[in-house]
Order: C-alpha cells, then structure tokens, then sequence
C-alpha cells in the first residue's frame, strides 16, 4: 500500500489549529486525570506495600491480627522476646526489638478537634524502622512529638501549623513538636511519635500494642513461631511486617475501585467526545478525502493519515497533560486511615499517555471509517 | 479492432428518498485509441456521470463499460484503484486540489502511488507544470493561485502519470480565451504526439471545436454525435 506523505497530517493539524489546540487540550484533561488517579493508587498502595521491612516481624495479641490499634501486649514482653528469641539483628549490643503503642487519638489543634494516628515508640523503633529519618529537630523526649511530613495533611491543618516548636493539646495537655521525619512512601508519613512511656501514661493504658523486631539476615521465622507457642501465656502471634500491611491493602480495594470506575467513566466520555469531533474534523474534508481516493490512494492509506493526525493531537495533549499533574508529585493527600503521597512515577505517566493515545487511536478509527464509506461520487460532490 | 472505450446499455440510477435520478440511461458509446471526444449537453444531462464511470471512480447500475478490454463493473473496489491510478488521469470539474499542498505537492500526488524515485518524480512534475505553463509556481498553494491557474494545476497533475486516457470536466471553464486556447493546444498536443485519448465535457463550442468527434448529451441519451468541423 502507497502511503501519503508524512507530513500531509501535520499540516493539515496546522491548518485548523484552533480544532487543534481544543482537542489536545481535552486529551491533556483526560490524560491529567489518569494520570493523578493512576498516582492516587499507586501512592496508597506502595505506602501500604514498603512500610514492612523485609526482615521485620510484628508480634501482635493473639486475636488482634487484623488491627495493631486493637492489639494489646504486655509491657514486659518486649524484654523476654529480646532476651528468648535468638536470630535477632543486633548492633553493638542493641537488639532490634521496638516496642511500640499505636492508638487513633484526638488531637486540640487551635480549639479544632482532630483525629490522629500515634506511635509510641522507644529508641529501637528507628532500628527496625530505618526508612525514618528525622529531617528537622530531634527525637523526641518528656512532652514532646515528632511529626511525620504527612501528618499535617492527615490532622488537615496547614503544614506549617505543626512545624518545630509549636505544640498541640492532646487530653488537654500542650505537646510540643521537637521533631520532623519522613519514611518515603510509607504510611509512617502520616504517623505522630512520641515516647511509648509517655505515651502510655497519657492514654492510662498498661499495655503495648505491639511488638516489631527486625530478624538477622539467615534467620527464619521458625524460632518466632516456636516462641509464641511455647509462650502461650504471653498470648502473641508473629506476622511479617510486610503481611501485615498489605492485609490493609485489600481492605482499600473498594477505594481503588471507585477511583478507577470513575477515571474510566470520565476517559470514556471523552473517548465519545474525541470521535465526535474528530468526525466533524474529517468530514469538513470529505472532498478532500474523496480526491485521494478518486486519484487511487487505498482507503487504508487515507486511514492511517487521519489516525496519524489524531494521534499527534493526542501525543500533543498527552505531553501537556502530563507535564501539569507532573508537579503533585509526592503531594500529600488525606483519606480515612491516614495519608500518603501521590506517586507521579513513570508507570503512572506511561498510563496516562497509552490511554490518551489509546483515545486518539480509539476515536479517530471509527470517525475515519465513517468519512471513507461514503460513496466515492457522493463524497466528490459534497460541499 | 475494438475500441479502447466500450459502453453497451450503460444506466447509472440515483436514488434520493423515494426520487430516482437516472443521469445515463442505456448509453452505448465507442471511443477509439488516439481520439479526442468532446461531450456536450445541457445541465444535469449526465456528462460527468459518464466520465465518471470511464474513469472507474463510479460504477454502472447496469450495462457493462470495457476500457482496454478490461470490464470494470468485474474489479474489486481496490483493484479498481490500481486500474484507475495507472491508467487514467482526471481533471476534475471543480479542480478537487488538496489545499495544504502546494501546487508542486498536488502534481506529485498521483506519482506517490508508483515506484518513481524522488528524482524522477521532480522530473516529471516540473515537466508537467512547465507544459501548463506554470513552471515558476511550485510552491504555491492553491489559495494562492487563480481559478485559471488551480485549473492547470489540475490539468498537470492529471497528465502527470503519463495516463493513456484523460478525462476533463470542463478544463477550460475558468480560463480567458488565450489561456483556454493554450490548454486546448495543450490537450490536441497530448493526443497528436504522444497518441492519448481524451474526453472532454465542455459548454463551449470553441473549445468542442478542437476535438475529433462532438457527442451531445440529453437526459442521459446521445442525441447527436458528429465528427468536428474543424
Ligand atoms: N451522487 C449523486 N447522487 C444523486 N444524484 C446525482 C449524483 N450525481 C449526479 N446526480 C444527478 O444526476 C444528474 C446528472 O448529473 P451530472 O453531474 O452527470 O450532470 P452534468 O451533465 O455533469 O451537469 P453539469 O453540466 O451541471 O456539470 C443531475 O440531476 C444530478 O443531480
Ligand atoms: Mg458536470
């Protein structure tokens, strides 16, 4: 099949370049959705997939392993699993066991009461939690909170209201913030810690939540499990970490879905509008079209011409699409549970623009097979 | 011998709602290898319909049209295509040039469907525009030429090809007298040197008169045919 120039499509794109300009920028809208609703799922799913280390084994109250608020733990245990297990990674002597209280708590911030998720943790959580680095200020001590980047967003208030040396009453009681840390793609972000002591105190609790230890590199599982049945007392069971929060993951799944059903209805919508109007591009040239035909150009030929258009209008519009959302990359957003940061990645940008050039592809097909089965002398005479 | 254009019976039937148009009613025509035939008749009597036929970008209701012995109603739509872009070359009653292309690219279009390299293609669309006399608009595009000129422009792309029969919808309907003269030359060169067969719809007389043969149409029936005075 001969083909026609290159760059008869490119022309023809200049030649209209208002219908241009208005349809790569309904692309660049659909491709800007998709690609902020691909970075949504992927934000809250990597958060929820790298919060477990690989090696980190939580030890949770027999009965609780759905939910570590729930767990409870005695506060002696994190000793006897330090000094019972073996295979725990240790440094100069420390072993890897923090023992930690998670609990949603209601935070007074400037009179405005909000919902936040604490950590009560002891030096050994920044062992076996190594993707918290603290960023601004310090560790915290008596009194005093370490915020992570997303906590703001999760507590809805501005960044700058939890920023080093402001406090928060919590039960009535200022805290002041000592501290910032990140933990990059985890649900940590959006996490409060304080010092499990204090923390304790605070919420009139005896117990722990739970109990996260990193094992040595050859270690198996086996020797935590043997514990916990030997120690039935203690009433624990171990999980991997990494488990753990990936159970939260199918709880989100409605989530995903909505997300996902209305980038769909909105990307389909647009595919509609796209075959519109790409059809009331081509048949404002359906003299034109029938010329080639009538001079023996296949209608394969023209075809693949006015999707060639269609294409660069998509890839056009893809690119500044793209280019707008790229920016919320990492921005924090709030959900029920907690918060996390939209991940812009190259698999959220690669989507966006395979879908927009899908609606390019997808639309121009059907607009340009409308055009070229019209009768050849009918379509010569039409005006 | 037989002739190079062959039309037994030929009707091509319209329908528009429940109206039906029959532009060529049971046409028998012969045009000869090497002739130039004029086709004259009021409005709507069907002239383009028939060149549209011989040329193979129409098909008949009924009847059966032969061009080189090849009956056309028998080819597929793309075998069609191929027939016509090799053998035929057509300038339309309203010129049909490609708009975001200049005069040179509309010329070159019809060669893009051969195997001509780039070289040769340049050869034989400045030959083509130089014989229509417009050798220095290249790179015009058609907004930016007169009707005459878009006329020749059409004119050069459809000799382009070197097409053993040219169909001309009025060729000269948009020219002054010196330029029509000079097309019709033109036209009476194509057929006397390089033995082409032309038909030409035309209301002219003048113009009829450099043809061999003058066939009137009406109502989609010959009504006269004769051999030109000239
Ligand atoms: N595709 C079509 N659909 C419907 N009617 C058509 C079609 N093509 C031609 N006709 C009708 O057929 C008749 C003959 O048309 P045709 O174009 O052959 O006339 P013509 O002799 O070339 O006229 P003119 O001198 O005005 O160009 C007209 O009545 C026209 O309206
Ligand atoms: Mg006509």
């Amino acid at each position: 099949m001969k083909l026609l120039p290159w760059d008869y499509g490119v022309r023809n794109l200049l030649r209209a370049p208002g219908r241009t300009a208005l349809g790569a920028g309904g692309v660049a809208l659909v491709t800007a959705l998709l690609v902020t609703a691909a970075a949504f799922v992927r934000g809250m799913n990597g958060s929820l997939a790298e919060t477990g280390g690989l090696r980190n084994v939580i030890l949770l109250g027999a009965g609780s392993e759905d939910s570590v608020e729930r767990s409870e733990v005695k506060a002696g245990v994190a000793g006897i699993v330090a000094a019972s297990v073996p295979g725990i990674e240790e440094r100069l002597g420390v072993p890897y066991v923090s023992p930690e209280i998670n609990v949603a708590l209601v935070v007074n911030v400037d009179g405005q009461e909000r919902q936040a998720s604490f950590r009560g943790v002891t030096d050994a959580a920044y062992l076996v939690h190594p993707q918290v680095r603290i960023v601004e200020g310090r560790a915290p001590r008596a009194g005093e909170l370490l915020v992570g980047r997303f906590a703001a967003a999760r507590l809805d208030v501005p960044d700058e209201r939890l920023a080093v040396g402001r406090s928060v009453d919590i039960d009535g009681r200022p805290w002041t913030i000592a501290g910032r840390f990140e933990a990059p793609g985890t649900v940590l972000d959006a996490e409060i810690w304080c010092d499990a002591q204090e923390l304790r105190v605070a919420t009139r609790r005896e117990t722990l939540s739970g109990i996260v230890l990193t094992l040595a590199d050859d270690a198996q599982t086996d020797d935590l499990d043997l514990f916990t049945k030997q120690r039935l007392d203690l009433e624990l069971v171990a999980l991997p970490e990494r488990g753990y929060y990936a159970r939260l993951h199918d709880f989100l799944a409605p989530v995903r879905a909505m997300v996902w059903t209305t980038a769909l209805l909105v990307a389909g919508a647009a595919l509609l509008g796209g075959i519109d109007t790409m059809h009331a591009s081509f048949a404002a040239r359906i003299r034109e079209l029938a010329t080639l035909r009538a001079l023996g150009f296949a209608n394969g030929a023209i075809a693949l011409s006015l999707v060639q258009e269609a294409l660069l209008t998509a890839a056009l519009g893809a690119l500044v699409g793209a280019a707008c959302v790229l920016p919320l990359d990492g921005l924090a957003v709030r959900v029920s549970m907690g918060a996390f940061g939209l991940r812009v990645d190259g698999t959220a940008l690669a989507l966006g623009l395979g879908a927009a050039c899908g609606v390019g592809l997808l639309g121009s097909l059907p607009a340009a097979w409308r055009c070229l089965r019209m009768e050849l002398v009918a379509a010569l005479r039409a005006d | 011998m037989s002739a190079l254009v062959e039309c037994r019976g030929l009707t091509r039937v319209y329908h528009k709602g429940d109206q039906e148009i029959r532009p060529l009613d049971e046409l028998d025509l012969d045009v000869d290898e090497g002739t130039f035939t004029a086709l004259m008749g009021p409005s709507g009597s069907g002239k383009t319909t028939l060149l549209n036929l011989v040329a193979g970008i129409d098909r008949a209701t009924s009847g059966t049209l032969r061009v080189e012995g090849v009956e056309l109603g028998a080819l597929s739509n793309t075998e069609l295509a191929r027939w016509r872009a090799h053998t035929i070359g057509y300038v339309f009653q309203l010129y049909h040039l490609v708009p975001v292309l200049t005069a040179y690219e509309n010329v070159e279009l019809p060669l893009l469907l051969r195997d001509d390299t780039r070289r040769e293609r340049h050869r034989k669309v400045a030959a083509a525009l130089e014989l229509v006399g417009l050798a220095d608009r290249h790179d015009h595009f058609p907004r930016q030429l007169s009707g005459g000129q878009e006329q020749r422009v059409a004119l050069a792309r459809a000799i382009v090809t070197d097409p053993r029969i040219i169909v001309a919808d009025e060729p000269t309907g948009d020219l002054d007298a010196a330029a029509a003269d000079a097309i019709l030359d033109l036209l009476g060169a194509l057929r006397r040197e390089l033995g082409k067969t032309l038909l030409m719809v035309t209301h002219d007389p003048r113009a009829a008169a450099h043809a061999d043969r003058v066939i009137h149409l009406e109502k989609g029936r010959i009504v006269a045919a004769a051999a030109a005075t000239s």
